[in-house]
């Protein structure tokens, strides 16, 4: 297999499967990327996993059929507390490695800036306790790999409100991808606005949208407000049928896994629409199952 | 005696058929289970292996293993009941399960790219449903093709077979053929050893012999061994490429 | 890779799907109705070394394999006359155990059945395992008919060994997946064909071909619908019942019943309206109860700390009406007969999953 033939760029790779061990060249004009080591006393650069070439400029690295999800500074993630230590909690991402979020990383409710004290401490709990869902971002990267978290901006914080939902081996194509908004919200048939969050570790959160009431903010103070009940875990009223159009949207975003295509906003909009469609097509709300999920897929593909 | 009648030097087979040099028939696969970061499953003739692998992940006892550099390994071995011919049940504290155990996760420890998980810890548990023979060279395999679906990077392949001698100990018969893969008869009966290559056609990784063999006779032994690990490397490959080529073809960009 | 399987979701997300559980009717996360079972991929006869063996695979990727084997043991004195056995083999065209009739006295033995279960990462003697292999192994002796199956004559009986391995770590309660692959691996078990007569030491066909199911089949003329038992976990929430629960469905529920039913063996049943029996029910502890209590907007952080006591005097006011808190108290009686009469009538949940365990591998 000729490298030089090979397209460079982040979103061409060849399909040719590279199995761990294999020698991928002996050229020394190349650089070893991720997914590949150089025996000691040897020019060989030989693959570590089994995957698919990528060249990008004079680096080779292999991409992975599937793998964990490994953090990256800038990434939106959804975690979920496991541990609370003195000054900060443990964070499940669906790492190799618990992240952490240390307490002062997070947004005090009611916006007040301060110094941490050992009562916030002390209250760690009353902010987040275990088994929370929270959002955030990877704010710096320990030697280990391990991330650090923040959830300083208003759009990061806690969950509430909606529903759950993961989705393994992020990698090689398929599961969640980094793109430009991770964030966004759909405008549903019957149930009004629900909020999207497509974590970049493979977790998804569906969610009423509400609209957070915000005090008036002078232009003297331009630092960002924070609600003083942002840390409660109590839910707002949510409606039928804000529930089934989450359950739907849900369906869609498993359907869109099966079928093994990237889950970004594009492809989770038109699976809904999709969706509306079939279901106005045969009349009443239903909620994808198998064969309906292989119908909207299908659909998706066509228009994109 | 599967080889003491005259049927093996008469016409150079053995009990199913098998000349000395011949594996048994090899079918494995890759994502057998959703539910877990890697999965296999194995056949080597009759002995049939299931392998999960959950990891890297952060270890469950987290205090005592944080000070090491590198990813852990862990194994546990799970032996069906309904595994031999005969049911026998057989508890997690077996020594020689206990040994198998160890011996799959040094060879692994070695090979796999440890370091770049640090204080993690890397678990394969291994299900064994049926069993005729070279049930730890089986479980190696499986790992490694489970290990390979997980994508944990690692140096290469690890192929394991057995190999054994065709006469026994006392029978003092230097010109004894080397056998290759053996059954669960011939096992009872024979001498032989797990052999196990990684990263080359001479780089040994495990090696195991629990029996007893005259010395004339292991570098046969060992050298009929290098050849069937090469073969079973090259079939472990056809399996990855088959699956990621099976993969490959399912997504859609 | 689903999050960590010790860890209860949070409060805000059981109070959504408690509240979606509560509607009429619930709305389940995945949109199934309250009957509806997961898909699940099922085969049998994958061992060829076992007498009888399945495995099942259900969607969320939990999979279980469970082989039966059979040995010929020796009897301790059972004190059963030989005339029984040669009433009963002289019946029977061909051999095999002979199934009596009732009202005789009952010649199996409970012990002549074991159960085991192994779950990667759990110990052997741990709760889990021996509280579901009880279960297991009482549903299966509960109808008596497998215990007479497994006698030979007076002085030597089958042994009935069934493991069950569980191939992936318990994501959520393995019972019914469990019961279900037990339930088909026995519909598959073959035991050997008697070639000797009465008393005598057993002499077996060597040929597999002759040999019998251990569950007649229906075209067998001993054959009086006898099946192994399945057991269903049913969960509620209000006056919701809801069958087949994910695992997040079950870290709501209010209560949780474990229901065992086999199908009638009497023909005279057509009195009333069921197709199958409840042999056995156990309640199960609901993962509900581990879960946590949430924070009311009233007492968020930021606010004037409160001790202890005051919250805890806050959230009894509430009573749940606004945030997650851990279901109190017991089930009702008329909501538990709803449930058993939704598994055994003729139409009901259990009839559908009998119909569909028996178009496995037939």
């Amino acid at each position: 297999m000729d490298i030089d033939d090979l397209p460079s760029g982040h979103t061409n790779a060849s399909s040719t499967v590279i199995t761990p061990g294999e020698t991928v060249t002996d050229d020394p004009q190349w650089m070893r990327g991720h997914g590949t080591f150089a025996p000691t006393d040897s020019t060989l650069i030989c693959s570590t996993l089994a995957g698919t070439l990528q060249k990008t400029n004079k680096l080779l690295s292999i991409v992975p059929l599937r793998a964990r999800y490994t953090p990256e500074i800038g990434d939106l993630v959804i975690g979920r507390i496991v541990e609370v230590q003195s000054r900060k909690w443990k964070v499940d991402v669906a790492a190799p490695l618990l992240a952490h979020l240390p307490l002062s990383s997070i947004n005090l409710p009611g916006g007040i800036q301060r110094k941490r004290t050992s009562v916030d401490e002390l209250n760690i709990r009353s902010y987040f306790s275990e088994g929370e869902l929270i959002v955030a971002e990877v704010q710096s990267l320990f030697q280990s790999g391990a991330a650090s978290l923040h959830t300083r901006s208003l759009k990061y914080g806690k969950l509430r409100n909606g529903y759950f939902l993961a989705v393994s081996g992020v990698g090689g194509g398929s599961g969640v991808v980094r793109a430009r908004r991770q964030i966004f919200s759909i405008q549903t048939a019957r149930g009004g606005e629900v909020d999207v969050i497509l974590g970049v570790n493979g977790y998804i959160w569906l969610a009423k949208h509400v609209d957070e009431k915000r005090e008036e903010v002078g232009l003297n103070r331009l630092e960002e407000t924070a609600s003083s009940a942002m840390y409660s875990s109590q839910n707002d009223e949510i409606g039928v049928e804000t529930r089934q159009e989450i359950a739907r949207i849900a369906g869609c975003v498993r359907a869109l896994i099966e079928g093994a295509v990237k889950v970004e906003e594009e492809t989770v909009r038109r699976a809904y629409d999709a969706a509306v469609e079939l279901d106005d097509f045969e009349g009443g709300l239903e909620i994808p199952a198998q064969q309906r999920g292989r119908n909207i897929v299908q659909v998706v593909l066509n228009s994109g | 005696m599967p080889l003491d009648s005259s049927t093996y030097s008469l016409a150079g087979l053995r009990v199913d058929g098998r000349r000395w040099n011949e594996l048994r028939r090899i079918h494995g696969e890759c994502s057998t289970q959703s539910a877990s970061d890697g999965s296999s499953y194995f056949e080597l003739g009759n002995t049939k292996v299931i392998c999960t692998v959950n990891g890297p992940r952060e270890g469950r006892r987290a205090g005592a293993r944080d000070q090491s550099n590198a990813a852990n390994i862990e194994c546990e071995i799970n032996v069906a009941g309904f595994s031999g011919v005969d049911r026998k049940r057989r508890g997690r504290t077996d020594k020689r399960i206990q040994e198998m155990c160890h011996t799959i996760s040094s060879a692994f420890t070695g090979t796999v790219f440890t370091h770049l998980f640090p204080h993690s810890t890397i678990t394969i548990v291994l299900h064994v449903l049926s069993q005729d023979g070279s049930l730890l060279a089986a479980c190696l395999n499986a790992t490694t093709l489970a290990i390979i679906d997980a994508g944990i990077p690692m140096r290469d392949y690890v192929a394991a077979c057995t190999t054994g001698s065709t006469a026994s100990y006392a029978a003092n018969d230097g010109e004894a053929d080397p056998l290759l893969d053996l059954n669960g008869l011939e096992e009872q009966e024979l001498p032989f050893l797990t052999l196990g290559t990684s990263g080359g056609d001479d780089k040994v990784n495990v090696l195991i012999m629990e029996t007893r063999v005259q010395m004339a006779r292991l570098e046969a032994m060992i050298s009929v061994g290098l050849d069937g690990c090469r073969q079973i490397r090259s079939i472990l490959d056809g399996i990855v490429r088959a699956h990621g080529k099976k993969v490959l073809a399912s997504k859609v960009s | 890779m689903p999050p960590f399987t010790n860890i209860p979701l949070s409060p805000a997300e059981l109070s959504y799907l408690h509240t979606s559980l509560s509607q009429t009717p619930p709305l389940r996360p995945d949109g199934r109705s309250p009957t509806d079972f997961r898909p699940l991929v099922a085969e049998t006869d994958i061992l060829p070394s076992a007498n009888g063996s399945a495995r099942i695979c259900f969607a969320d990727g939990t999979e279980a394999v469970v082989g039966v084997k059979a040995e010929v043991e020796r009897s301790l004195g059972l004190g059963v006359e030989a005339g029984d056995g040669d009433v009963d083999m002289d019946e029977e065209d061909g051999g095999g155990v002979g199934l009596g009739e009732r009202g005789k006295k009952s010649r199996g033995r409970g012990e002549w059945l074991e159960v085991a279960i192994e779950i990667p990462g759990v110990r052997d003697d741990d709760a889990l395992p021996v509280f579901l292999s009880a279960m297991l192994s009482e549903a299966l002796l509960a109808d008596g008919g497998l215990k007479e199956r497994l006698w030979i004559n007076a002085r030597f009986h089958w042994r009935l060994y069934v493991d069950v391995f569980l191939l992936s770590s318990p994501l959520s309660y393995p019972l019914p997946l469990l019961s279900l692959t037990t339930h088909l691996a026995l519909l598959s078990t073959r035991l050997p064909a008697l070639i000797s007569e009465k008393d005598e030491d057993p002499l077996f066909n060597d040929d597999w071909e002759a040999s019998l199911y251990l569950y007649p089949r229906a075209s067998e003329p001993a054959a009086q619908t006898l099946k192994p038992p399945f057991t269903l976990l049913v969960m509620s929430v209000g006056e919701n019942i809801i069958f087949d629960p994910s695992r997040e469905e079950l870290s709501v529920a209010e209560s949780v019943l474990a229901i065992s039913a086999s199908p009638s063996t009497s023909i005279s049943n057509s009195n009333n309206n069921n197709t199958l029996n409840m042999v056995a029910l156990r309640t199960i502890d609901p993962p509900s109860r581990l879960t946590g209590s949430a924070v009311p907007n009233s007492i968020t952080a930021g606010g004037p700390s409160l001790t202890s006591a005051e919250i805890l005097a806050l959230r009894e006011k509430d009573q749940g009406q606004s945030v997650w808190r851990p279901p109190r108290g017991g089930i009702p009686r008329a909501l538990v007969s709803k449930m058993i009469k939704m598994v055994v009538e003729k139409g009901g949940v259990g009839e559908e999953v009998l119909a569909a365990l028996a178009g496995v591998g037939t």
